[in-house]
């Protein structure tokens, strides 16, 4: 809200000079965008108070009341603690001196003047004045266009800059009529009839519907209410009758309005958020002395105010101790009622003798945000001053309950992720439909209904192709070595929001050094990830070969526990790698395990220590030749089911293919750990066991011992 | 005698000279060779002349050499440790080549603050807890006093669903809770107050809680938006409450956060908070006085904070009477930037490990 100092000096005598203004006011609820100095080459210090400038007020969406430059008035002089001067039926046309203009036009209520206005809608239209005078279109004078430009506002005809006037100084919105296009001298506030439409002012034509409020004629809307006037009815060069409007509209019914027509208009916001329903008449008297004074025309002195709904103002209890009890400090009751009063409000010993404590409050009708005792409070609060309150602590009344587990296990996977090698990436919760489609099976995909473009088109149903994205800007980049990982929600249809942990590796598992021993990652490097992951979550994990759409077939699998399928690891496919912008030829390894699931399936109980060993371990190694498609966890099996329970691990330390093995097989050397928890394990025992094992292996696999 | 006791000082003379240019133990070797060798000694050689001295001047001459002979050997050995000492023992490395880099990655900074924030706040005492992303329209507006149509819902452009989605789940960690998953979510929760609305209609005062995480706006990623945000909400519901409490708190963090610094309160509007304010800091970069960082007001702009609306109280079942409360909604990208220098937003979610890997382990 753009406001002219010497506009605003007007109905305040402040002489606080701009900037100093701008510092109030912006700790008394108004936030400065803008100050803006005027008066040609002289400095702002040359000027002093005397400086004219136009100071942007950011008005939030609860003060409509201030969306004009009374409005702002009213809340510098409650800051300043000073006057309002008040617009007046008496008051000069202009006083050269000062250049206010303070008058108003006096016109006399009728039931029916020259127009004939008839609200079928009470409901959406709670008040509407109408009144006709006699005009000469022209441009307006000098003084009145610079003040319409200083707010932003672009001159266009004495009639409506006069509307523009009003609706910038008093706040409510005008429109004025060509009086002899309305038929039958009528104005109907009614809703559209089916089928209806309108040329608004803008040269559009829209498309009408039944729950928008029109003002009509006899025949035809001639205007939105409360949005935009018709283009048929427009006051233009030859008007020489005009009909002014000056009306209450209901607020959700314009702003239903002008969202369904994507048409805002200062008129429209103001409606929306709420006008003053008490100043129509007063604004109407204000544009007729205004027209009267520039000589653009003559008020016919007429008016006819229909008002069914009245609006009467709210009466609120406002108590002491309540203001102290909020604020956390007691404000004198003189400043109380200074406050209040500056603003409009009027306040009365509350009636109730049980509460001598208390105030009865009126509420101006303008302010349309104060309906309960709180909204007073703040009030006294925001003038009083915000910087006269104490800095104390709130009590500690309950013991403060354990951290959320999960904000615990996030904490701890990302130190053994980081510990890992990996960086944290933070990716959005939207992606490309395109990218997320192979993450999630049919009709999973969750569609944003109204999303800011095509690669925020549905949320993610992994974390995978937002991290992916992250490796191939940084590939692009010239960084070839790329861990990250990431801990987020994900969302399908079926399963809704969950929560994942997502990882990806490219370039080197060992970095290169001057010693050597550098390698690229491979299968293996992630499922170590994979597997401290699963340690750090507490969870017995075992790898399955899976074919996904979006991996190497042969190079991917499940990571399952107690037979529940609780993440996907694997190399990614190149396929997808080029979708992202990765080269081809880069291999990039990826996994993600579902966080939910895996905390369903981890024990719930502490972990306990177990007794250190007391009896020595015994080590035998057995290398053996089997077919190269039995799977190492196969021949676990085997060995757990043929071994005791002195067998407490089995370690594949070697795994050879090539010179001296027979095509199609393998050699694989296990080292196998016994031991016992009562004795030392004699020799024959082992090599019975040894044996058993051998045996099954064999009978097994046909595994052949080297 | 003294023809004689001068060939000592001069074999003396003689000795220095030469160890002095001594560099290798071959040196030294030589060097002992040459003066006190058993067979061709120089000191030797001068022993064997003792015995043809007078008796009265034997052992006085005896006593010469022989501290000469200890002399050398002293002065050998002592040099043989220094030529050791320098000398490069077997299976020396260069120590000076770097050592292998163990692999470290780092915590994202949005998650370094984050964790600064919880950290402050769970030593005041405050439960630390996660909501559910996507959520409904009851507990992301409607029940923090912005009905359908409510103009403050055009403050935060909020991004919707296609059709409504199970959401996630909270508060496990506090036993079963009845409603601990979103039914029926249509949106992106635009804040993390909407866990204000889950918890406070499942637990009653006092409530003195934070929740952090992900909202979502319907913006375009700039050097100052984005789509997607880190939040942390604070609420503190109980008897007494005030918002000179709801100062003192936010002081504690700011200083926390950013050392010795002010905080100011200004008065504001959000539909859920009544009094609002908006809160700023004396800009640490100038100390009040005014800069480019602080836009030469010597204020930055943090958060937004206020008195919990009565209305939101009878929405989740609260007396409005008998409690009062303050919340604050801070967000994490703002407090990130400002404590690191980070000038644009964009580059939080890029996710350039050459950004990443500037924060310390």
């Amino acid at each position: 809200m753009k406001v002219l100092l010497s506009w605003l000096r007007d109905f305040v005598d402040v002489t606080a000079s701009p900037e100093e203004i701008a510092k109030t006011m912006s700790v008394r609820g108004f936030a400065v965008e803008g100050c803006e100095y005027l008066g040609g080459d002289l400095s702002a210090e040359a000027q002093g108070a005397k400086a004219d400038a136009v100071i942007d007020f950011e008005v939030t969406g609860n003060r409509p009341d201030c969306m004009c430059v009374i409005g702002m008035a009213r809340e510098v002089a409650t800051a300043y603690d000073l006057p309002m001067r008040r617009l007046v039926a008496k008051g000069k046309d202009r006083d050269e001196e000062t250049g206010s203009s303070l008058r108003l036009a006096s016109l006399k209520a009728v039931e029916k003047a020259d127009i004939d206005v008839v609200i079928e809608n009470p409901d959406l239209c709670p008040r509407y004045a109408g009144a006709v005078a006699d005009v000469t279109v022209g441009p307006s004078p000098a003084w009145m266009q610079a003040r319409l430009k200083a707010a932003g506002v672009r001159p266009i005809s004495n009639i409506v800059d006069v509307t523009n006037y009003v609706l910038l100084e008093m706040g409510q919105p005008m429109h004025a009529f060509d009086f002899t296009k309305l038929a039958a001298a009528q104005i109907r506030v009614r809703t559209a009839k089916p089928g209806e439409s309108i040329k608004t002012l803008d040269g559009q034509v829209r498309e009408l519907s039944p729950d928008m409020l029109v003002i009509a004629d006899a025949e035809r809307p001639v205007a939105i209410a409360g949005v935009m006037g018709g283009a048929d009815s427009e006051v233009a060069e030859e008007t020489t009758v005009i009909v002014l409007e000056s009306a209450y509209f209901n607020p959700l019914s314009v702003r239903r309005t002008s969202r369904k027509l994507a048409l805002k208009t200062e008129a429209s916001i103001r409606f929306e958020r709420g006008a003053d329903s008490r100043l129509p008449v007063t604004a109407m008297e204000r544009a007729c002395a205004l027209l009267d004074a520039i000589g653009a025309g003559r008020a016919r002195g007429t008016v006819v105010d229909r008002y069914p709904a009245r609006i009467e103002p709210r009466t609120l209890r406002l108590r002491r101790a309540k203001i102290a009890g909020l604020l956390g400090v007691p404000v004198p009751d003189a400043d109380v009622k200074r406050i209040l009063e500056s603003l409009g409000f009027t306040l009365r010993p509350w009636t109730s003798p049980d509460d001598p404590e208390s105030w009865e409050v009126t509420v101006p009708t303008r302010r349309v945000d104060v309906s309960r005792e709180v909204d007073l409070i703040e009030e006294v609060a925001r003038h009083y001053g915000f910087d006269r309150l104490p800095s104390t602590f709130p009590p500690l009344t309950a013991a403060p309950p354990p951290l959320d587990p999960r904000i615990g296990r996030a904490r701890h996977l990302r130190s053994v992720m980081t510990a890992a090698g990996f960086s944290e990436a933070m990716t959005f919760g939207f992606v490309a439909a395109t990218a997320a489609a192979p993450f999630a099976g049919e009709g999973e995909l969750v569609p944003i209904a109204n999303p800011l473009s095509e690669n925020f088109a549905v949320l993610r149903p992994s974390a995978l192709p937002g991290l992916i994205d992250a490796v191939a800007h940084n590939r692009r980049r010239e960084q070839r070595d790329v861990r990250l990982f990431e801990i987020g929600a994900r969302f399908s249809g079926g399963r809704g929001e969950r929560r994942s942990l997502a990882c990806a590796w490219t370039g080197t598992a060992v970095s290169e050094h001057w010693g050597g021993g550098t390698r690229d990652v491979d299968f293996f490097d992630m499922k170590g990830v994979v597997e401290r992951v699963s340690e750090a979550l507490r969870l017995d994990v075992r790898t399955e070969a899976h074919r996904e759409g979006w991996l190497v077939p042969g190079r991917s699998a499940s990571v399952m526990t107690d037979g529940v399928r609780i993440g996907v690891l694997g190399q990614l496919a190149p396929a997808i790698a080029e979708a992202h912008g990765l080269p081809v030829q880069d291999a990039v390894y990826v996994a993600e395990i579902d966080l939910d699931d895996a905390e369903a399936a981890a024990p719930k109980e502490e972990a306990r220590v177990e007794p250190l060993p007391r009896y020595p371990s015994v080590t035998r190694d057995i290398s053996i030749l089997v077919d190269e498609t039995l799977t190492a966890d196969a021949v676990r099996a085997t060995v757990r089911s043929a071994a005791t329970s002195t067998l407490v691990q089995i370690r594949e330390f070697d795994r050879y293919q090539g010179k001296g093995v027979p095509d199609r097989k393998i050699s694989l050397s296990l080292r196998l750990t016994f031991r016992a928890s009562d004795r030392t394990l004699t020799d024959a025992e082992v090599q019975s066991a040894m044996d058993n094992i051998v045996a099954s292996l064999k009978d097994r696999h046909g595994a052949i011992q080297r | 005698m003294s023809t004689d006791s001068i060939s000592v000082d001069q074999l003396r003379d003689r000795f220095r000279a030469q160890l002095a240019r001594a560099a290798t133990e071959a040196d030294l070797k030589a060097l002992h060779d040459e003066f006190l060798s058993r067979k061709s000694g120089a000191v030797t050689g001068l022993m064997k002349t003792l015995g043809t001295l007078p008796p009265d001047g034997r052992r006085e001459f005896g006593q010469l050499v022989n501290t000469l002979k200890t002399e050398i050997e002293t002065a050998l050995d002592e040099k043989r440790a220094a030529l050791e000492s320098t000398r490069r023992p077997a299976g020396a490395v260069d120590v000076t080549l770097p050592g292998r880099k163990l692999p470290m990655g780092r915590v994202h900074p949005l998650m370094r603050v984050r964790r600064e924030v919880e950290d402050i706040f769970a030593h005041m005492g405050y439960e630390i807890l996660e909501g559910p992303e996507v959520e409904d329209d009851f507990h992301n507006f409607e029940a923090l006093n912005m009905p359908p149509d409510h103009p403050a819902r055009d403050m935060q452009d909020t991004l919707y669903l296609d059709a409504p989605i199970v959401g996630g789940t909270w508060g496990a960690h506090r036993g079963t809770i009845p409603e601990a998953q979103v039914r029926a979510a249509t949106l992106l929760r635009t804040h993390t107050s909407a866990m204000q609305i889950r918890y406070m209609k499942t637990f009653p005062p006092p409530v003195r809680i934070i929740v952090p995480g992900r909202v979502y706006r319907r913006d375009d990623l700039d050097a100052t938006h984005s789509p997607m945000f880190q939040q942390v909400e604070g609420l503190v519901v109980g008897e007494g409450i005030t918002l000179g409490d709801l100062k003192g708190t936010l002081e504690a963090m700011t200083r926390a956060l950013f050392g010795d610094v002010r905080i100011r309160l200004r008065p504001s509007f959000f539909p859920y908070t009544e009094p609002s304010a908006e809160v700023d800091f004396s800009c640490y970069a100038c100390g009040g006085r005014g800069c480019s960082l602080c836009k030469h007001t010597g204020w930055i702009e943090l958060l937004g904070s206020g008195m919990v609306h009565p209305a939101v109280f009878e929405a989740v079942g609260y007396d409005p009477e008998k409690y009062t409360g303050f919340a604050f909604g801070v967000g994490i990208e703002r407090m990130t930037m400002l404590k690191y220098g980070v000038s644009e937003v964009r580059l939080l979610y890029e996710n350039d490990v050459r950004f990443l890997e500037q924060f310390p382990i």
